[in-house]
């Protein structure tokens, strides 16, 4: 395999990966109520047209794309924001672009993988290039999002159903576990800005915004009813945290993302002396981070009001993000 | 506006009901402005779209339930009618409503445990004692025992309906275990996700927390206050009429669903079987009626139940939600008597009214009932889900002579009720709105505090003219939107 397949295979599981999750995430804010003390008598009238506008942007910060929108639209509305996220070409991790991005990489390596995977993927892309903005509001955008996740889920499920658990197959894996892991953390680094731009305390989940706000939180990794099993009516942000972070059983989990991530890295074998020794390197480096994770306790995440510890996560995946580029590919990030 | 009163006019008939979205002039309700006007402009072929995409999701879901007659072999499995044009509820109404049922549960609690100690309200003579003691639901095995939190009904239904001036009606209490939470739920999310602009656009009161609280009040029955109880959803099995719902609930509330047979008893102590062998359950919350959940305590040929589990429910190491014996207060004939008790255990005065009923084993007010058939509903006291009734109005004469004679037989067996003019409410048919009747199912939830769920569940009688609302009678249910402003 070639240097720039193994590029081309890490960025397709991430993209494929990314996709999914946009569209988990839009879905599940999307049907949020606009919230945020309308239910609250104590809102005044300026304020409830500001409160839909909170809603549309920590959708965007949840992507950790607030900088590239508000450069590009300016004002957070319904319409600029579905776009944006959705359709919009110009934004590089909207649903088309990494899809587009997915299907560009796979073809520079068709011949090398089950021609399934191309169809399934090549499908998808043609499918999403047709779509307009108003078609997804007149047919519902939750359908669209359904839609969306039956693609993702076809292209994994033809993946795992077909390819040779080969060095193409771990490097897919390896993308996509270092993008659920980066994808969880950026949630719940969403989740502490708002708790810090509300004030309000969010252990206390009786008020009806935090609620269905951190309710939304957890559907959006598809997470509720596995939360439920393991912390009943426990329903604070701080147990949440805790949930997707550290759980050990729960495959959106940052946990579970980098343990099947070092998994896969392992599993990757190299004839190249030099590169056998790169390789080391980021397993290594892969063990560090999970190393730090198996030192948190509850105690940690509890106290970590601040949003310390995700940031320092978040960091630590982007770096494996680029050294796992400098290692294997050479051809730096051309297909990114 | 005149076009929708000349549209309208055109299938509402002009009888004396209230309807919850027209006024009389047919202009349309503040509330439901929203409501109306984007039924009104929606294209036909656009509703045919979300008609089918919801159809779709409920059989993909498998949001149905089971209808068994006798002349079939095969059981009929089908999705309850869901009509998408959501009954709204202005907050102040609702409020009133809230209080009411809060305040309803609280006194049927009261009563429930003072008939199964003191009986004071007996002694009080405030209700006659054979009232209770040929009561089919009471459970002498109850009598003398104290439940965990002193909560007797955990999970309950009032009925409500609304006459001809929108005032608001208990129609019944339903306390052993209401059914109809599943519907609610999933109403609302197939409403947010089809006609997520309307929803988004209206501000509906969230029902989220609602399944939390449910799971706060089985929680809080766990024996010696356990801080990680077991809890389990009994379920007769996946025949029962309502199985989606118990898959519904376990779900949602992350319980364990479970028949009888994956219990079981063991010196006091309930014991789930499960791959890590035995654990010990502490709270059960039961769908299955009282005379089958233990077959030493009650029905000996029942093989839903588990033997022994009264017994672990007498020493106080399980806990059993709703309790059993709940029934003697949801009886028909005992509800003529709610508005005492309310007065009796909490000195206040009822926030929401029965309807007039009459008590047949009182001789004038039998006689009444018998001169003036054609114009009550009667009821059979111990039947539910709409069967034993006769519905005075629209009875043959044959039917009302046959009620006749088994009043006169056993008069205690039926209560009789003026006939309500239910409120009714539009539905979508073939792309116009048509008036059907409704009524309004509350569900409260208690625990350390009782919950009433915002809304509820809103039942309709899908039959034109007719008063049925219960799904195993063929009825439909809306979504019901409380209104946060």
């Amino acid at each position: 395999m070639l240097n720039r397949n193994a590029e081309a295979l890490f960025w397709i599981g991430r993209y494929m990966e990314r996709a999914e999750n946009h569209a988990r995430l839009i879905d599940v804010h999307y049907h949020l109520q606009a919230e945020d003390g309308a239910d609250s008598e104590a809102v005044g009238k300026g304020q409830e047209a500001a409160a839909p506008t909170c809603k549309w942007s920590r959708i965007v910060d949840a992507l950790g794309s607030r900088e590239s929108y508000v450069q590009q639209y300016g004002s957070y509305s319904e319409q600029d924001v579905l776009r944006y996220m959705t359709l919009d070409r110009d934004n590089p991790n909207s649903l088309v672009s990494c899809v587009s991005h997915a299907r560009g990489n796979l073809r520079t390596l068709r011949e090398k993988v089950p021609s399934e995977m191309w169809d399934a993927v090549n499908g998808f892309y043609l499918w999403l290039r047709e779509k307009q903005p108003e078609d997804l509001m007149a047919e519902s955008p939750h359908l669209f999002f359904g839609k969306i996740k039956e693609w993702t889920a076809l292209f994994q499920g033809i993946s795992q159903s077909v390819m040779p658990r080969e060095n193409e197959w771990h490097f897919i894996e390896c993308g996509r576990y270092l993008e659920r892991a980066e994808n969880t953390l950026r949630i719940i680094k969403a989740a502490y800005n708002t708790v810090i731009a509300s004030g309000e305390s969010w252990s206390n989940s009786n008020a009806t915004g935090a609620y269905s706000y951190l309710q939304a939180m957890l559907r959006s990794l598809s997470g509720y009813q596995v939360f439920r099993r393991y912390y009943a009516d426990g329903m604070s942000v701080e147990s949440i945290v805790e949930f997707v972070i550290l759980n050990e059983v729960f495959p959106r989990s940052v946990h579970f993302a980098l343990h099947t991530l070092d998994e896969h890295m392992r599993y990757i074998r190299f004839q190249d002396m030099q590169l056998r020794s790169a390789h080391d390197k980021v397993i290594r480096q892969v063990s560090k981070v999970k190393a730090d994770l198996a030192c948190l306790d509850q105690e940690d995440v509890m106290l970590d009001r601040d949003g310390a510890i995700v940031g320092h996560l978040l960091d630590a995946c982007q770096t494996m993000g680029g050294t796992f580029a400098k290692t294997f590919f050479r051809m730096g990030e051309a297909s990114a | 506006m005149s076009t929708a009163r000349q549209s309208q006019s055109h299938y509402y008939d002009s009888q004396s009901f209230y309807d919850e979205m027209f006024e009389k002039d047919f202009s349309v309700r503040p509330h439901y402005d929203s409501v109306h006007r984007l039924f009104g402009k929606i294209k036909p072929s656009e509703l045919n779209i979300r008609q089918h995409a919801l159809n779709q999701r409920m059989m993909e879901e498998g949001i149905t339930f089971t209808l068994y007659s006798s002349n079939q072999n095969e059981p009929l499995e089908r999705t309850i009618p869901f009509d998408y044009i959501p009954r709204v509820i202005p907050r102040h109404e609702w409020d009133n409503i809230d209080r009411g049922v809060r305040q309803r549960i609280r006194a049927l609690n009261a009563f429930t445990h003072d008939i199964y100690h003191q009986q004071h309200i007996v002694k009080d003579g405030i209700i006659p004692r054979k009232m209770i003691v040929s009561n089919t639901y009471f459970r002498p095995e109850m009598v003398g025992l104290d439940v965990p939190s002193g909560v007797y009904i955990t999970a309950s239904g009032i009925d409500l309906i609304r006459d001809e001036k929108g005032r608001y009606f208990v129609l019944e209490d339903n306390l052993r275990s209401p059914s109809g939470f599943s519907y609610l739920f999933k109403g609302r999310t197939l409403m947010s996700e089809l006609f997520h602009d309307l929803y988004l656009s209206s501000s509906v009161q969230s029902i989220e927390r609602s399944l939390n609280c449910f799971l706060s009040s089985l929680r809080s029955l766990a024996p010696s206050g356990k801080r990680d109880p077991l809890i389990v959803l009994l379920t007769p099995g996946s025949y029962n009429s309502a199985y989606y719902e118990h898959t519904f609930l376990a779900q949602q509330l992350g319980i364990h669903l479970v028949e009888g047979r994956d219990l079981v008893y063991k010196d006091h102590n309930i014991y789930l079987r499960d791959l890590r062998g035995l654990r010990k359950v502490d709270v059960i919350y039961r769908r299955i009626d009282d005379e089958f959940i233990d077959p030493l305590a009650f029905q000996p040929d029942s093989l839903l139940g588990v033997p022994g589990l009264m017994n672990a429910y007498r020493a106080g190491n399980v806990a059993i939600a709703n309790a059993p014996g709940t029934g003697v207060a949801d009886d028909k004939a005992v509800y003529a008597y709610v508005p005492d008790m309310i007065r009796y255990y909490l000195g206040e005065e009822p926030i929401l009214h029965n309807v007039p009923t009459y008590i047949l084993s009182r001789k004038e007010e039998r006689e009444y009932v018998l001169d003036h058939l054609s114009e009550l509903v009667v009821k059979e006291t111990s039947l539910s889900g709409g069967y034993g009734m006769l519905i005075g109005p629209s009875a043959t004469a044959a039917e009302i002579k046959a009620f006749a004679e088994a009043i006169k037989l056993d008069p205690e067996r039926y209560i009789a009720q003026t006939t309500m003019k239910l409120s009714r409410a539009p539905v979508m048919m073939d792309g116009v709105m048509a008036p059907r009747h409704i009524d309004l199912r509350a569900f409260a939830l208690m625990g350390e505090e009782t919950h009433v769920i915002p809304g509820g569940l809103t039942r309709v009688a899908m039959t034109e003219g007719s008063l049925v609302v219960n799904s195993s009678q063929g009825g439909g249910v809306k979504d019901t939107w409380v209104l946060s402003r």
